[in-house]
């Protein structure tokens, strides 16, 4: 079961800044949490390769671990292995929809779609919770990931892709676009090799991308205080569950972010400040 | 004629040895006795001097004195029946010389010899004197479970008397081994469903000797986690548990030579005595002592009287107990570790997310207070046990008290061998805090010596920022 999200306006507070570069920035629904570490979205084709979904799980992982969010729109394929890498990492993922924020499409990436949630991260849409998905309303998601991202880093895409639609649009952003370079005559690379020929930055391993993204975003903050705190408060041992960590490390990290003032510890219950 | 016989007084949780001398001179028939309380030694004279009788034995209708000695060592009137008989029919020459053995007894009129609260010190001073003991039969097992013991038993005092005519020759008392199912023993924590945060609490006090407060709503599972905090620690050694069972006896608390560790519960309407010791008469160990290298644990800790919470300071301090007496100063010892449990109001309910307080905000604050002062601060690590916990439904059992026990003693062993060293960003992360008023001097020393042993749990040399950051969200903020 997923709650009401909230309706963040243009001008509210916690409304995502890249957003604001749009010509015309729509309000948004948000379920979850989002916070101010700048996005890093990892976008693919549904029709991905088994190498092209090892790459975004890998580099999901990297991002989210070094304290960015990973962003991606919770398709099948790339984006799926993209935020189960976040997802592995104890960091921070966005999944932005082209349906409500209520409706997982497709059905089977429910557990991701829980999970994000539960681990503290959100579930953005333009379209009010109800709304079904539809063809024509992904192109509007890509231009959500797009501008709510710093970067943007393909992993495979065909040349006529939503891929390579979210790509173009950051590019005319201002944001950084990756592309991992692939064979010339694979379908599921054609949209890659296009962008590096056309200028993106091309993506040799996960620790390259995490050096080359520290050049655009400043040194990853690390994921040690970037998990957020529910805004009611948590009970500590809740958060063991919530984030799938030993009491320890849960305890670790409620000390940091009370050593770092960003946390203020009750009893067994920890608030955000 | 003289002769002289052993016995054994417990001081301070420490045998003794006691020396019975008797004199039976020409003149005519009168018995005195020096060297007990006054009261004590008129009763002992008619015991005596009926035992012999009904032993079948003369009593000699001569000039008898008797000396215990030292003289300002406490004794207790009843425990030196026994070797006053022995030393009067060897003084007599109806029997020989028994100086070989230290001896302690009640005697009943008919002769039955009883036993007496220093049947265990016989024990341990015939290990470390390296002499028989002689003793009551009943309670000899007692005595013969302190290793390298020699103990005799004896029924009547017609059986002492023929151990020493026939010069100690009979077999002595099979040595005791520790019933491994004794009442002692502390319940296990694989009983204990999820609280995670207590347990890991619990294990990090073992490690480290902390003192710990659990404070939470009644029926959250306090008391039943610090229940089992003792069989977190590491198994007493033989001679600490000689040691641990000896100040027990002293306060007549028959416990045995065993490896567990004491747990100790007063209910807080004890009196100050009972926590600590003393008493009118010869001193006793209170609770203090009782927990010795083991656990005191005082549950519903606000309600007890805060002058009898204070007499505890200077125990905690100095980890024994000093009881002044005209004749002589008595010290107990009692480095116990503090376990406290308290609600966080008089209705138990202030922060339960399930039900209502029903106090009022000063009566709150009030009951807070009662625990504010000179025990609280040595307290390193404040829990909060009882809201609903992650886990606590879960089928899966929670792991075993000896498992938690294995990483303690590796701590230990671990924090024996290293040298303390912290890196600089973590004494910068207590000095920040200490800097920015989140915490007080004394926080700052209580979180350096708890993120020293969540780093020796760690087997790690040095302390870092993440054990700093434990520590923290460990830390008693009361
Ligand atoms: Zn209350």
């Amino acid at each position: 079961m997923s709650g009401e999200d909230r309706l963040v306006e243009v001008s509210g507070d916690g409304y995502p800044v890249g957003l604001r570069d749009l010509e015309d920035p729509p309000p948004i629904h948000v379920l979850g949490q989002l916070t101010p570490s700048p996005g890093v979205a990892v976008v693919g084709t549904r029709r991905c390769t088994r190498y092209g979904i090892d790459l975004a799980e890998s580099f999901g992982h990297v991002v989210a671990r070094s304290g960015w969010t990973t962003v991606s729109g919770l398709a099948r394929g790339i984006d799926a292995a993209a935020h189960r890498g976040a997802l592995r990492s104890e960091g921070h993922a966005v999944a932005v929809l082209g349906c409500g924020t209520d409706v997982c499409y497709p059905r089977e990436n429910r557990p991701i779609y829980d999970r994000i949630l539960d681990t503290g991260g959100a579930i953005v849409s333009e379209y009010p919770q109800g709304t079904p998905p539809a063809r024509w309303r992904f192109p509007a998601r890509n231009r959500l990931i797009a501008a709510m991202s710093a970067a943007v880093v393909v992993i495979e895409a065909s040349r006529t892709g939503g891929a390579l639609i979210t790509a173009r649009l950051a590019a005319e952003l201002g944001r950084e676009v990756f592309a991992v370079p692939g064979d010339v005559d694979r379908e599921a690379s054609e949209g890659c090799n296009r962008l590096l020929r056309d200028g993106a930055h091309p993506v040799l391993g996960a620790e390259d991308l995490v050096e080359e993204l520290a050049l655009i975003l400043g040194p990853p903050p690390g994921t040690r205080v970037v998990r957020s705190i529910p805004d009611g408060g948590v009970d500590i041992e809740e958060l063991a569950q919530l984030w799938n960590i030993s009491i320890s490390e849960v305890l670790v990290k409620v000390g940091t972010l009370e050593l770092a003032g960003r946390a203020r510890r009750r009893g067994g219950r920890v608030y955000p400040v | 004629m003289y002769a002289a016989a052993m016995s054994v007084a417990l001081v301070g949780g420490v045998a003794r040895a006691v020396e019975v001398e008797v004199h039976v001179g020409r003149q005519q028939e009168s018995f005195k006795l020096s060297g007990l309380p006054d009261t004590a030694v008129r009763e002992a004279k008619d015991r005596v001097r009926a035992a012999i009788s009904s032993a079948g034995m003369d009593f000699p209708n001569r000039a008898v004195t008797v000396n215990l000695a030292p003289a300002n060592i406490p004794k207790a009137g009843t425990d030196y029946d026994l070797p006053i008989a022995i030393g009067v029919l060897s003084a007599s020459a109806s029997i020989p010389h028994a100086s070989g053995a230290i001896i302690t007894g009640e005697l009943a009129l008919d002769g039955k010899v009883r036993s007496t609260s220093s049947t265990l010190g016989a024990g341990v001073l015939s290990a470390q004197m390296d002499l028989a003991c002689v003793v009551a039969k009943g309670a000899a097992p007692d005595a013969a479970a302190v290793p390298g013991a020699r103990v005799f038993g004896v029924n009547t005092l017609a059986e002492a008397v023929d151990l020493f005519r026939h010069g100690l020759e009979a077999t002595p008392e099979p040595p005791t081994r520790a019933n491994p199912s004794s009442p002692h023993r502390s319940p296990d924590m694989c009983d204990v469903k999820g609280q995670l945060l207590a347990r890991r609490a619990l294990e990090i006090a073992a490690a480290g000797g902390h003192h710990l407060l659990f404070h939470g709503p009644p029926g959250g599972g306090k008391t039943m986690l610090a229940r089992r905090f003792a069989s977190l620690l590491p198994p007493l050694t033989e001679s600490e548990a000689v040691e641990v069972a000896l100040i027990h006896s002293a306060a007549d608390v028959v416990r045995g030579v065993l490896p567990d560790r004491p747990f100790r519960a007063p209910h807080h309407t004890a009196s100050r005595v009972a926590l600590v010791g003393g008493g009118s008469g010869i001193p006793v160990p209170g609770e203090a002592s009782l927990a010795h290298r083991g656990v005191l644990f005082l549950d519903e800790m606000a309600e007890f009287p805060r002058g009898n919470l204070d007499t505890l300071r200077q125990p905690m301090e100095d980890r024994v107990v000093v009881i002044a007496r005209k004749a002589m100063t008595v010290r107990f010892p009692a480095a116990f570790q503090l376990l406290a449990a308290t609600n966080p109001c008089p209705c138990g309910f202030h922060g339960d997310p399930r039900k209502p307080c029903t106090c009022r905000t000063a009566a709150v604050d009030r009951y807070r207070r009662r625990l504010s002062g000179p025990l609280i601060d040595r307290v390193d690590l404040v829990v909060e046990v009882g809201r609903v916990s992650a886990g606590q439904f879960s089928a899966t059992s929670s792991e075993p008290s000896v498992d938690i026990r294995n990483r303690v003693i590796g701590a230990k062993e671990f924090g024996r061998a290293r040298t303390d060293q912290i890196a600089n960003a973590a004494r910068d992360a207590i000095g920040a805090a200490l800097e920015s008023g989140m915490i007080t001097a004394r926080g700052a020393v209580r979180i350096r010596r708890v993120a020293r042993t969540i780093a020796d749990l760690a087997s790690e040399p040095v302390v870092d920022e993440e054990h700093v950051a434990e520590a923290m969200a460990l830390r008693n903020e009361w």
